[in-house]
């Protein structure tokens, strides 16, 4: 009779799948410990160079240095980046971003700022918007109102109401003086000799 | 035939005699014919019901070939209206007196088209109950609405000339028609508008015909030009063109012609009239129509060489479809059979006789019915802007039978309305024109 081997594949699966719970386990219990941090935002604009300086600090109000944060700023259908490629604050927890003079705004030059951190190692995800107004006012021409060929009814292009009309009155008038001189001609009586 | 009723009537001359026993006599052919019209009118009729009920799904129409064949009948309707413009205007003007016998022929042509190219597009909505929005809630800036606004127009128009062209001839049928039935005695009575002949009668009338002829040719234009717009302001491949206004007017004074010349063979024929349209007229006829096809020819050339010798796009891909893709037999059987072969063949005398020129023209009027097929279904299904994850049946368009039976019955109750405004009418003047007299035309018997 033959004596199987103990199954040592088998063994080994199963401390492989113990070691993985535990530093799963021990993964989600570091993610505890993630921090709130803070950011302070103080905007500067000197002789038409705009700086946006962003203070970044612990919990406990200490400096949070090698923070990455991201600067954008809100558009119609996404969110454009602007500042360097990678920002990162310095030992002081501070950093500085030059803001592009270019940026078109709302009708009062208003613009949406958002600053966020994104899976940082240490700090939880956060997002900070201001409303500064620091673009060029976009002046929309509202059409709604204005007369033209995809407006409503009630604004169609005054020529195209005058030359159509123009057209429709000569015509109907042709065939309205038609049935008159008929209607005429039905009246006219036999002359009796 | 009520031979009694012919018995009974009496005629001053053998030409009245000629020109109105069709109003008297009622042949067992002609009930036949009528009978046969109005089955297949049934049958459409049912075909609507089911499309009322249902709604546009029993049709192949989808989100990509939004118009079918409904709206593709509704431009050749349009176009064979042009007809009466044709003759009332132009050849009036010009003083052709040979086609003043076909002048009503042209108009009831033009008046019966125009009634079907009406219906047809009412047809064509889904919510037919839904019409009087767009005259309610219109726009002045959509082209639909100038559509609406001409085809009313023109059918006005066209009603006026048929009436001041038969008037002078509905007095007579009032005062010398004695054997005819009391409606029709009292509808000429209605619509003889106490006319006796009267110098002062005579001039207005002249008159008012005078203005009508020129006031109709720019309508005319406009209608058919007004028609094409309907494509050319929608961004589609094949539509996209300026050469579309004249493109059509021209395609539609080919169609009208075309269909003059079956008219006539048939009238002529049926209304034993061998006498007033003769073989002159069908070569006159036939000499016409190959100036109006050479016309249109040119147009075909400007509206094809131009997209075909770029190929850019969508406009490349609509133009391979139909020079050498799945509507290739259709494409080269409209160009060759309904246009280049006939112009050739229609150059010799011996074609231009009544029998050669009326198979001809049935060419012409079948490639002309099946080319405003190919303006208006491969377009749709090239859009500039395809949709995403299409259904299957988007991409297709087999018109269903609902579609056909329609269409045919739009056919039939074009017929129908020719022979019965035929039947009440006389289809030639009863005044003796001067070519009649030129010509020494004799009366039958």
């Amino acid at each position: 009779m033959k004596i199987k081997n103990p199954n040592y594949s088998n063994l080994f699966r199963i401390v492989f799948f113990l070691v993985l719970v535990f530093l799963n386990n021990n993964i989600l219990h570091g993610q505890e410990d993630m921090q709130d941090a803070s950011i302070v935002l103080s905007f500067s604009d000197e002789s038409n160079t705009k700086m946006i300086t962003a203070t970044v600090t612990d919990p406990l109000g200490n400096p949070a240095a090698e923070v990455e944060l991201y600067f954008y700023v809100q558009r119609t259908f996404s969110l454009l980046p602007i500042g360097k490629g990678f920002n990162e604050t310095d030992e002081n927890g501070i950093l500085e971003i030059q803001f592009p003079n270019d940026l078109p705004g709302d009708m009062e030059g208003n613009l949406t700022i958002i600053t966020k951190i994104i899976e940082s190692d240490l700090y939880n995800d956060l997002t900070i918007e201001t409303i500064k107004k620091w673009g060029i006012p976009t002046h929309i021409k509202d059409t709604t109102h204005q007369r033209s060929l995809w407006a409503a009814s009630a604004n169609a292009p005054l020529t195209l109401i005058i030359l159509v009309s123009g057209m429709i009155l000569a015509i109907w008038f042709i065939n309205c003086y038609i049935i008159f001189v008929l209607y005429k001609i039905s009246k006219i009586k036999p002359i009796i000799s | 035939m009520r031979s009694k009723d012919l018995k009974t009537q009496e005629f001053k001359t053998a030409r009245e005699k000629d020109l109105l026993r069709h109003i008297i006599s009622t042949s067992l052919k002609y009930k036949l014919w009528i009978g046969l019209l109005i089955v297949i009118n049934l049958v459409g009729m049912y075909a609507y019901y089911r499309q009322v009920k249902f709604g546009l799904i029993v049709t192949a129409m989808r989100d990509y070939t939004s118009w079918g064949i409904y709206i593709s009948n509704f431009v050749f309707f349009v176009a064979i209206s042009l007809v009466g413009s044709l003759f009332s205007s132009i050849l009036k003007l010009n003083k052709n007196i040979w086609a003043r016998p076909l002048i009503r022929i042209s108009e009831i042509i033009a008046v019966s088209a125009i009634i079907c190219a009406a219906v047809i597009i009412i047809i064509d909505m889904g919510r037919p109950d839904r019409f009087f929005f767009v005259l309610t809630h219109f726009r002045i800036q959509s082209p639909i609405i100038w559509d609406v606004i001409i085809i009313s127009t023109y059918l006005v128009i066209s009603i006026l000339l048929l009436y001041i062209s038969v008037l002078p001839d509905i007095a007579i049928c009032r005062d010398q028609l004695t054997s005819v039935s009391n409606w029709k005695k009292r509808l000429y009575r209605v619509l003889g508008i106490n006319w006796t002949n009267q110098p002062e009668q005579v001039t207005k009338l002249k008159k008012v015909s005078k203005i009508l002829s020129v006031a109709v040719l720019p309508v005319a234009f406009a209608i058919h030009t007004v028609t094409s717009w309907l494509f050319a302001t929608t961004w589609r491949p094949g539509w996209d063109s300026t050469n579309l206004g004249p493109y059509f007017v021209s395609g539609a004074f080919m169609a009208g012609a075309a269909i003059i010349i079956i008219a006539m063979f048939f009238i002529r024929n049926e209304l034993k009239l061998k006498a007033y349209i003769t073989v002159m007229h069908f070569d006159k006829m036939g000499k016409l129509l190959v100036l109006l096809s050479l016309v249109y020819l040119y147009f075909n050339i400007n509206e094809y060489l131009g997209p075909a010798f770029k190929m850019v796009g969508v406009e490349g891909e609509h133009i391979s479809e139909l020079f050498v893709g799945k509507y290739a037999p259709m494409y080269w059987f409209v160009q060759l059979g309904g246009l280049i072969l006939p112009i050739i063949f229609l150059m010799f005398a011996k074609m231009r006789k009544p029998l050669p020129v009326v198979i001809i023209s049935f060419f012409v009027i079948l490639g002309a019915w099946f080319k405003r097929f190919l303006i208006v279904i491969p377009s749709l299904q090239h859009p500039y802007l395809p949709i995403q994850g299409v259904d299957e049946s988007y991409l297709h368009y087999n018109p269903t039978w609902e579609e056909w039976a329609i269409t045919i019955s739009s056919f039939t109750s074009l017929l129908l309305l020719i022979t019965l405004l035929i039947k009440l009418f006389p289809i030639i003047p009863l005044k003796k024109e001067k070519l009649d007299i030129k010509l020494d035309v004799k009366p039958n018997n």
